[in-house]
């Protein structure tokens, strides 16, 4: 009873007009950050920290500020994802998967609409768990030590390549050159210089946004170019705008279930939207089996990880909110902003100030509202970015992503970097490696490493403790089971070649 | 495509064992943990060159799709065009200042995909001096102003 007092106080911070303009503008800022590409919710959280300190705004007014641009942004990032298929950030890389082909087939309306949908349904089940289970879910995360977050990690990566299904063994290489490119720089632990080569610009790493930049932007820059030499078009938009009923309801159970689904993951700290997208992503393929046609424009291809990202941006906040942990990149920024404030969140700060937190999860709600409202009228603006031709899009594509890196460090060596990584993704893309799991592997490189030193520093080095538990026993057993499914698709395949050859 | 396949994971493997090399004698001067900063890499390493050599003796087939246009001798070479103007753009791009830079190497990328002169000049102009504006005053990102510099004062 207690909660729905606190919830109703704090609908009564959200809806002051103040705050209530604070949202709207936030959101729209957030959408079109989200929409230029290599500007995510990072660098738009990042930015607007000075800019809300600066305009003098109420502690409780910036955080809904940052929360509702980080909601716009991860509503935004679906937009070049699915028109360019240029993901914005490593979470929205599942929803170049069929969103993209969806876009392709004439679809472009109805693909960012039902992205819309879902996107609102996940942060809704999300928002429902969170004033549910926030206090006792801070309880569960913590069972989950550094050996369980490894074995955890070794799943997502294994599972990837066992999901890949026709290329696991380009899958897993591609994975582990994402594993490796993250330990370049300094060494937290030790201090020691990796690979580095003396480069002053590398000490602190590849960082992600020259990486998923040069991936992404580059390599589709140096694409489009084969294509428009034959007179293709990158994406045409015609057609319908809007889902109907009968598409929304063929993607119902998978907006309940990925809404769910990216609640957990986005709860647990390190897992976040990136790992949440993907797992949805790999599960409804399963589930789906051979009637779906993931990859060539499945609409649950595309609800699975939009709901997922939405159930995980706000299931990121719990952790932060309640232990102090940030669930990803985003929530880590937002910590920044809050200690800018003089708070620390954790659990005191559900007692101390439940004016913010409960002003903050109720903005949620708002903002979720006002995302739909906005971006469902808003499409049509959208996907006239189609109706631009190549030759003005590509220069400007390349002039922004040239600006993202840019702000990063400020440095022209990051600029060269990407390009150099940009070569790379598309010799990797001519050979067919994917690119999405060296983002992934990017991404979960630091943290399987942190976590496997931590665990191996709890035990004095002695192995057992990444196996003993029964959290760390049951993912290994799923990892095993994961390892062998692409072996078992290859071996049932040649033994089928080797029959029609004997019939011949 | 099989043979390119295979001179791809040869340098790969090659460049994973020099970077297993390089990383052998990182060590650190003292330490409280069991698990050193090489161990990690070379776990990586590891992996991926052994993937890669199955790869190098059992290379898997590409599959094109059917919008994947064979590459030519023409595509590549406006592939190598882009290259260069990218690497002039990340060149110029303090020294000249992002405007002049932008134009610089924004029309001839224009023109490259097929642009007109007038209006690749005139859009790509327009559109470096606005994101110039968006970006340095509106959203705090730092650009450098280069040859301009002078118009600020």
């Amino acid at each position: 009873m207690d909660t729905l007092n606190y919830l109703g106080q704090g609908f009564g911070v959200a809806l002051t007009p103040y705050n209530l303009v604070t949202a709207l503008s936030g959101t729209l800022i957030g959408t079109v950050v989200g929409l230029l590409p290599g500007l995510g919710p990072i660098n738009g959280v990042a930015l607007l920290i000075p800019i809300a300190f600066a305009l003098g705004l109420p502690p409780e007014s910036a955080l809904i500020l940052l929360a509702a641009v980080y909601l716009g942004c991860e509503y935004g990032g679906r937009i070049s994802s699915i028109l360019l298929n240029i993901p914005g950030e490593a979470s929205t890389v599942m929803t170049t998967l069929d969103g993209y082909p969806m876009a392709r087939q004439g679809l472009a309306g109805v693909a960012l609409s039902l992205s819309a949908w879902s996107s609102f349904i996940g942060a809704l089940i999300a928002t429902c768990g969170m004033v549910l289970f926030a206090p006792l879910l801070a309880k569960w995360a913590i069972a989950f030590g550094p050996a369980e977050y490894f074995v955890l990690m070794v799943f997502a990566i294994v599972c990837l390549g066992g999901m890949a299904g026709d290329r696991p063994l380009k899958t897993f290489i591609a994975a582990l050159i994402g594993l490796f490119l993250s330990s370049v720089g300094i060494d937290a632990n030790s201090g020691v210089y990796r690979f580095t080569g003396d480069n002053i610009h590398l000490t602190d790493g590849i960082q992600f946004v020259v990486l998923v930049l040069g991936l992404f932007s580059i390599s589709e820059i140096l694409l489009l170019l084969e294509k428009t030499h034959r007179g293709q078009e990158a994406v045409e938009a015609t057609g319908r705008m809007m889902f109907n009923l009968k598409e929304a309801a063929s993607v119902f159970w998978v907006n309940i279930r990925c809404g769910v689904l990216g609640f957990i993951m986005g709860v647990l700290p390190g897992a976040g939207a990136t790992l949440a997208s993907a797992v949805a992503y790999m599960t409804e393929k399963r589930m789906a089996g051979a009637s779906g046609t993931f990859g060539q424009g499945d609409k649950r291809g595309l609800a699975a990880p939009e709901t997922a990202i939405g159930g995980a941006a706000c299931g990121a906040l719990v952790p932060m909110l309640t232990l102090g942990v940030p669930g990803s990149g985003t929530t880590a920024v937002m910590i920044g902003a809050l200690s800018l404030y003089n708070i620390t969140p954790g659990p005191l700060l559900f007692q101390q100030q439940p004016d913010i937190v409960w002003g903050l999860i109720a903005s949620l709600f708002v903002a979720n509202i006002m995302l739909v409202i906005l971006n469902i009228p808003m499409i049509r603006i959208f996907t006239r970015i189609l109706a631009v031709p190549n030759w003005a899009l590509v220069p400007v594509i390349a002039i922004i992503t040239g600006i993202g890196v840019y702000a990063v460090h400020a440095t022209t060596f990051d600029l060269f970097l990407m390009i150099g990584i940009g070569i790379f993704g598309y010799i990797l893309r001519k050979l067919d490696f994917p690119l999405s799991p060296v983002l992934l592997g990017f991404i979960l490189g630091g943290l399987m490493e942190q976590n496997l030193r931590r665990a191996l520093s709890i035990s004095n080095g002695a192995l057992e403790i990444l196996w003993s538990s029964p959290i760390t026993f049951g993912c290994w057993i799923l990892t095993a089971i994961m390892l062998f499914l692409p072996l078992l698709r290859i071996w049932r395949r040649r033994s089928a070649q080797r029959r029609a050859l004997a019939n011949v | 495509m099989l043979t390119i396949q295979r001179i791809f994971a040869a340098v790969l493997l090659l460049a994973c064992i020099g970077l297993a090399l390089m990383a052998w004698p990182y060590q650190a001067a003292f330490s409280y943990e069991p698990v050193g900063p090489r161990a990690f890499p070379l776990l990586i390493l590891g992996l991926m060159g052994l993937a890669l050599l199955y790869m190098l003796f059992r290379p898997t087939p590409v599959v094109h799709s059917e919008d994947d246009p064979q590459l030519d001798r023409e595509t590549l070479q406006k592939i190598g065009i882009c290259v260069a103007l990218l690497l002039v753009f990340a060149g110029t791009f303090e020294p000249l200042g992002f405007i002049v830079a932008s134009i610089l190497v924004g029309v001839p990328m224009a023109r490259l995909y097929g642009g007109r002169w007038v209006p690749s000049v005139v859009i790509i102009s327009l559109m470096a001096i606005g994101l110039y504006l968006l970006f340095d005053k509106l959203m705090d990102v730092p650009l450098p102003l280069g040859l301009l510099d002078v118009l600020e004062n």
